[in-house]
Parts: C-alpha cells; structure tokens; sequence
C-alpha cells in the first residue's frame, strides 16, 4: 500500500465517476428483473459477456464498429431472450424463488460453457483505437472508452427511465412491479410484461457488454464479476429504481477506483465487494426499499 | 420427501422389524464393499470414486443449508478454500492430514459464525447473493494477499497419501456427512429447520428461534466443506486461490444436490454418482459436459422438483402400490 499523491486520487476519482456509467449500463438489465420480476437473474454476467462476444464477431466478421454494432446487438438479444422467459421462467412464476433462481443459474453454466465452445477460453478484447486513446480533461488523463461508455449509459438509462415512467408499456412494468395480482386483475398481461422486462434488461445487459469489450478485456467466465457489481450498483442505488443504477454505479465506480489508487489496481474489485457486503448487512431494508424475502 | 413418513409408523410391527433388518443387512454389505474396494479396483476408479465421495460430502452439506432450511447458498467455495489453505499450512508446520482435516473444518464453521450476523440479515434471494459476494470476494483477496502464497499458492511439503489413502479417507467423510445429516434429521432441529425454511415469519410467531437454527445448519455445513477442503489439499501438491475458492466448486455442489434431489438423505450420494459418471463418460469434451449439466438442472428444475431421487422415489411407489395409500395420508407437503 502506498500514499497516493493528489494528483493520482482526483484522477482516480474522476475515471471512477466515469467508470461509474459503465458499471450502472452493465448493472441496469439487473435492476429491471429484479426489481419487476423480483428475480435473481444469474445469468445476467453471462448476457454482457454475451453482447461483448457479438460484438467481437461483427467486428471479426463484418468490420462492423462495436459502438455502431449496438443497434444490432440490443434487438438480437432482446429477441433472444424474450422467448426464453416465455419458455423458461414463466412457467415457475409462483413456484417459489428457489426454481426461476436455479433456472438461471443453469441458464449461466450453459452460456459460460457455450462461450468455451465457441469462442475458446481465450482472452478476447474489442481493440479499437478510439477506445484506448487518451482522453485529457482538465490537465487529467483517462481512457476515452470511460467517457464514451458514460454518454452511452446516459443515453441508455435515461431512455429506460422516460420507457418506464412515462409511456403506456412502462405504467404497465410498474404495476406488475408494485402488484403482480392487482395489476393482473386490472387486465394487465403480467406474463407478457414479465417477459418485455426481460427482453429490455437483456438487451441492456448487451449494450453494456460491449462497452465492456471495448474498455477490458473479457473471456468466458468474466460474467460473474459484472453481476456481482450490478448488485452492488442495485444495492448503492436502490432497488427498482432506473436512474438509481446510475447514482449506484457511479458511486462503484469512485469507490472501487479510490480503493484500486490507495491498495493497489489488484484489489480494485475486493474494495467494492466489501463495501458492497458492509452495505448489505448494515442496512439492506433501508436501502433495498420494498424489502423483498 | 420419501424418507421417515409419518405413516410409515403404521405399518405393523413384525413387517417394519423384517424391513429394517433387510435394510441393515444391505447397508452393511454396500459397506463391506466400499470399503475392500480399493483391494479390487483400479487406480483409476479409486480416483472417479474419490470425487464422487467428496462430492457426495459436500451435496450432503449444502443440502443441509438449502435443501432442509432453505438457505441457498452460492458460497461453497469459501469454505472449501479456507478448508485447503489451512489444511496446507497445519500439515506444512507438521501436523498429520486428518487431524488437519479436522482443525480445518473448524477454521471454517468459525468462520461461517464471524460472518452469520451479516449474512443472516438477509433474506431469500439476498442471502444468495450475500453469500456468492463473499465468496468472490474472499477469492479476491486471495488471489492478491501476499501473505498466503498470493497467485501462486503453497506448496505441500507433505506427500499426499496413497491413492487408496485418500479413497478411504474420502470414504469415512462422505459416510460422516451423511450420518450427521441423517441423525440431525431425526432431531427436533431438523423440523425448525424445515419450519424456517417454509415459513420464518411464522417460525418466529411459534417461538422458534430462527437465529440459531440457521446458524446451527450454516456452521455445520461449513465444517463438512472445510473438512473436505481439506481432504482436497491433502490429494494435491500445491493449492492456489483459483482452484481452491474457485466457484467451479459452488456450481458442482449445487449440480449435485439439485439433480440429486433437494431435501432428500440419498439425493446427494445419487447426485454426486450422477455427475461424476456424466463427467467421466464426456471427459473429452468438458464444456460440452458442463453445458449438458446446466440443460440437466433446468430440465430438473421444472419437472422433476424432488431430483433422481425423488423420480426413483416415485418409480418405487408406483411397483408397490399398497404403500402408496399409506404414505399419502402422512406426507406433509
């Protein structure tokens, strides 16, 4: 551990509030299932890695730019995943929380072990030159790819936000949300909104991906740290809340890139998990809002 | 959900005496018979046995935490981590493996009660992701912390046992784990589990202390997989943080309880032959093997709740159709 000088801590802050937007973009398709569909979605790491493994191959394949390559990677797997929950998880719809939680978690083993099949267990990354250039703000120096990925997840997550709060489909996503059976004695399709919900998250969790793709590298089995930080950006930001994700994500972000400049870039991840851990158990009924069993 | 009904106490008392000594006689020979195996069995199939034995221990564990009390954790891996780690320190500093096995299975139920408060505080799906962060999250740690070997790990300086050794040992522990697992069901702690497990709120209305009967499933569960951590390290030569708390271990662990069948004595032991022989029989092709795993348990999930055993189970009830109408009137859910 060393001391940090000045300099060091405010760019550290700065990439960390920027960091923030790709942590809340990779997070929000998280906070939508649960939130609505109260739902532990365990495949939801799998589904970014999935949208960065799209865009990988429109741009191995095609030349498509990633970025440019989004308006295709979102509707795919928003396609994709819409009859999944159909087929898959509607049918455990009042089974309990164990089975639809246990379904996804195969659902993950599957995706993880496609990924091998596919793509090989290498280390992959979207190497654009764009996305590794510099950026100088202010006399600092972060990643480009922070400060794109941020206006993207801007874009995104106040688009879900107006989506949810402000048009019919979205009054009917917060019914269900608030009461499945009211809102389905109401003459709301809770079935079909439960599975909007999903295709939505899912073509979120994509977008998210291939911001990922652009700024890391990724391989296989890299999904589980992105849910594992998108319930720490639903926990810091509140559950069920659209631009909570955001204020969650960006307050990850500082933190983990304050944690990574003082303890070392390796304990980046760790500082969030504690923090995420002192969070939950110190006080999850304030903070999860509805407290849900 | 097929073990001690209730109604099996009406059946007359000469027909059940006949029954249980069938029963011992058939459980004595198939130990007989585990037991002299390595003099009749090769290497190779001591080595498939051993992980099915370990497996089989840790399905019975978290089938204790999940299965009985609802619990589902997705933290296996920390406490199998721990179990290796302070299993290569003890027997690095002279101690012999099972004593070592033994001491590092307590590290580990210590361990569960330093971070029950936290995790107890949550509930249903929070407890699962509770206990997966902390998982990760001590991987992390880990992997980084210079003073436990970092990345690298430790070297056992210890040479590990024969392989007929470590079949025995892993033979002895699964048979443990599954005799505490079957005595505690045979105790009132077993039914406040399954109370927590249905209904905390209303456990906690009839006085049940809810606290400590997950603490008690928590702690003990801990131990089993630090024992078998343990036993892990004592196989290998050198344990690193990504093998060790790696969440392989925590998918396998689930896979084999939830095939198996949830809340059920023989699940664990039949989930754990199950996915040992799937993993032998498609040993060329592991992700291929993992995929099909992954299909299994949400084909399991949805259609056969109670697991193989739960099928077999039913199978048997069906051959035998006078019992069925017995069973029936007693089964609780």
């Amino acid at each position: 551990m060393q001391v940090p000088s000045a300099h060091t801590l405010v760019t550290a802050l700065v990439s960390g509030v920027l960091l923030g937007g790709l942590l809340a973009i990779t997070a929000l398709g998280l906070s939508l299932v649960l939130g609505v569909m109260r739902l532990i979605n365990l495949v939801h790491g799998e589904v970014v890695i999935a949208g960065a493994y799209l865009g990988y191959v429109l741009l191995s394949k095609l030349g498509l730019d990633p970025l440019a390559g989004l308006l295709l990677i979102a509707p795919a797997l928003a396609l994709l995943a819409y009859p999944l929950q159909r087929v898959l998880l509607l049918p455990l719809v009042g089974k309990g929380v164990q089975a639809p939680l246990l379904t996804t978690f195969g659902l993950s083993v599957i995706a993880q072990n496609l990924f091998v099949l596919v793509f090989s267990a290498d280390t992959r990354s979207l190497g654009r030159s764009y996305a590794t250039a510099p950026l100088h703000l202010a006399g600092l120096e972060v990643p480009a790819i922070y400060a794109i990925s941020f206006a993207v997840a801007l874009v995104v997550v106040v688009g879900v936000h107006l989506l949810v709060q402000r048009t019919g489909a979205g009054r009917e996503i917060r019914a269900a949300a608030e009461d499945p059976v009211a809102a389905a004695v109401l003459g709301v399709d809770v079935g079909r909104v439960y599975a909007r919900t999903y295709a939505l998250a899912t073509a979120c969790a994509g977008v998210g991906g291939v911001l990922v793709g652009l700024a890391f590298s990724f391989e296989p089995t890299t999904g589980t740290s992105y849910l594992l930080s998108g319930f720490a950006v639903v926990v810091l930001g509140g559950l069920g809340s659209v631009l909570g994700t955001l204020i969650g994500g960006i307050g990850l972000g500082v933190i983990e890139s304050l944690g990574g400049a003082v303890f070392g870039d390796g304990y980046r991840d760790f500082i969030g998990l504690v923090v995420f851990l002192a969070f939950l158990a110190l006080r999850p009924q304030g903070v999860l809002g509805r407290a849900d069993r | 959900m097929s073990r001690a009904e209730p109604g099996a106490a009406v059946q007359a008392l000469p027909e059940r005496r006949a029954v249980r000594v069938t029963w011992a006689g058939a459980l004595l020979a198939g130990a007989l018979l585990l037991a002299l195996a390595p003099s009749f069995t090769s290497d190779y199939t001591q080595q498939v046995c051993f992980r099915v034995l370990e497996y089989a221990a840790l399905g019975q564990a978290w089938n204790l935490l999940a299965g009985y009390g609802g619990l589902v954790s997705l933290g296996s891996a920390a406490f199998i981590g721990i179990g290796a780690y302070t299993t290569a320190e003890l027997t690095n500093h002279g101690l012999p493996l099972v004593p070592g096995m033994l001491v590092s299975g307590a590290f580990a139920a210590t361990f569960a009660t330093v971070v029950s408060p936290a995790l107890f505080r949550l509930r249903g799906l929070y407890f699962t992701i509770g206990t997966l962060a902390l998982a990760e999250a001590l991987r992390l740690f880990m992997v980084n912390y210079n003073g436990l070997g970092g990345n690298i790990g430790i070297f056992l300086q210890t040479a590990a046992p024969t392989t007929a050794g470590l079949y025995w040992l892993a033979l002895g522990v699964a048979a443990a784990a599954t005799g505490l697992v079957a005595l505690i069901l045979r105790t009132r702690l077993a039914i406040s589990l399954r109370a927590v497990r249905d209904d905390e709120d209303v456990a906690r209305q009839m006085g049940l202390v809810s606290f400590r009967t997950k603490l008690f499933a928590f702690t003990l569960a801990a131990f089993l997989m630090g024992v078998v951590g343990g036993l892990q390290a004592g196989k290998l030569s050198q344990i690193e943080p990504y093998g060790s708390f790696g969440l392989q271990w925590t998918v396998d662990i689930v896979t084999v309880a939830l095939i198996g069948g949830l809340g059920t004595l023989a699940g664990p032991l039949i989930g754990a032959v199950f996915t040992v022989a799937l993993a032998e029989w498609l040993n060329a092709y592991p992700s291929l093997h993992l995929a099909i795993t992954g299909a299994i348990v949400i084909v399991v999930v949805r259609f056969a709740p109670g697991g193989l055993w739960g099928l077999l189970a039913h199978g048997w009830a069906r051959l035998r159709p006078e019992r069925v109408a017995k069973k029936h009137g007693g089964t609780p859910r």
